[in-house]
């Protein structure tokens, strides 16, 4: 059985070992993770693979007494069946301007409209209040049938205009 | 000569340091070498222990490749040396044969002096970096022990800062 688990609190060490030390009292194996700082709270996302035979209720009240000990808002737990990987990703696109509401969205429904799958997207709002800049970097899985996507991200706009590239993923396999 | 399996981690060869070869004696390893390099579409250099023979032995060539800008065409490097690096560096990512379906940001110089065969080649970008990921290989050393970053670096100025 494969559990996603997620948690985010202020950042502080220790907060792995704990989550990790209660999964392993289960036999859980952590398979896929991403963990990270955003904006000074510690943000972990985790699937793990447990024995069958394990009991959800014991391994969510476990995950509680950790949330409750590192005062983590609202850790969960939950089953998930599909661990298809699709399409890995193609382009890494960069967006950047001037902050405004709404530039995660108008880019995000730009790339869907076009069927383009987002496999990895971080933000960053950096600056002073006065001039804040917001940088989104993704990569993204575009597929053959998306046309005109250059043109379409050159057509975002925002105060003092909105800079976007989009370029094939270089990796080299040597 | 054949196209061999491609061994991959945690295959005990891959993390040994290679025995020198005898020059003219390698002439099978060679062959095996380009014959499977060249069975895969995207790969641009193959090292003796990851076909199974722990010798220092590799083939590199990037020819068409579309970051290759005045590539040496096919090296066979028996018992390279790298004799000069660059202090320039560079973060690209790299994959590896031995290591499928990951990738990861490595610092490589961006030049690099290396002989073999009694010449010595100054090389550049990504040919270099080709290379000294080969030579790698014959040290028992992969891309994940050369981890540079795990997020763009424009990100982690920022989280570090």
């Amino acid at each position: 059985m494969n559990l996603a688990v997620t948690a985010i609190g202020r950042d502080r060490p220790g907060i792995v070992a704990a989550i990790t030390g209660a999964l392993l009292d289960f036999d859980g194996n952590v398979d896929d993770s991403q963990m990270s700082i955003l904006h000074g709270q510690f943000a972990v996302m985790l699937i793990v693979s447990v024995p069958e035979s394990a009991d959800l209720g014991e391994i969510s009240a476990r995950l509680e007494e950790v949330g409750n000990e590192f005062d983590l808002g609202g850790i969960t737990v939950s089953p998930v069946s599909d661990l298809d990987r699709g399409a890995g990703p193609t382009h890494v696109l960069t967006v950047y301007g001037a902050d405004r509401p709404g530039m995660v969205h108008d880019v995000a429904a730009l790339l869907a409209a076009s069927d383009v799958n987002i496999t990895d997207l971080r933000t960053r709002r950096t600056g002073d209040s006065t001039a804040p800049l917001y940088t989104m970097m993704m990569e993204v899985s575009v597929p053959s049938s998306a046309t005109g996507l250059k043109e379409a991200l050159a057509g975002l706009t925002g105060p003092g205009g909105i800079e976007a590239h989009l370029a094939e993923l270089e990796t080299e396999v040597i | 000569m054949a196209v061999r399996e491609v061994l991959t981690y945690p295959h005990p060869l891959l993390k040994q340091l290679c025995a020198p070869a005898q020059p003219g004696d390698v002439d099978d390893v060679v062959k095996d070498l380009i014959d499977t390099m060249r069975s895969f579409e995207h790969c641009v250099g193959l090292a003796a222990p990851q076909i199974g023979y722990p010798l220092r032995v590799a083939v590199v060539d990037i020819t068409g490749h579309p970051r290759a800008k005045e590539p040496h065409g096919l090296m066979v490097l028996v018992n390279p040396k790298v004799t000069a690096r660059s202090e320039g560096s560079k973060v690209s990512r790299e994959g590896c044969l031995s290591l499928p379906d990951l990738t990861a940001n490595v610092r490589r110089p961006r030049r690099a002096t290396v002989a073999f065969g009694g010449e010595e080649v100054e090389l550049k970008g990504f040919e270099a970096r080709c290379v000294l990921h080969e030579i790698d290989h014959l040290d028992g050393i992969l891309f994940l022990d050369r981890v540079a970053s795990i997020t763009d670096d424009l990100f982690r100025r920022q989280e570090y800062r």
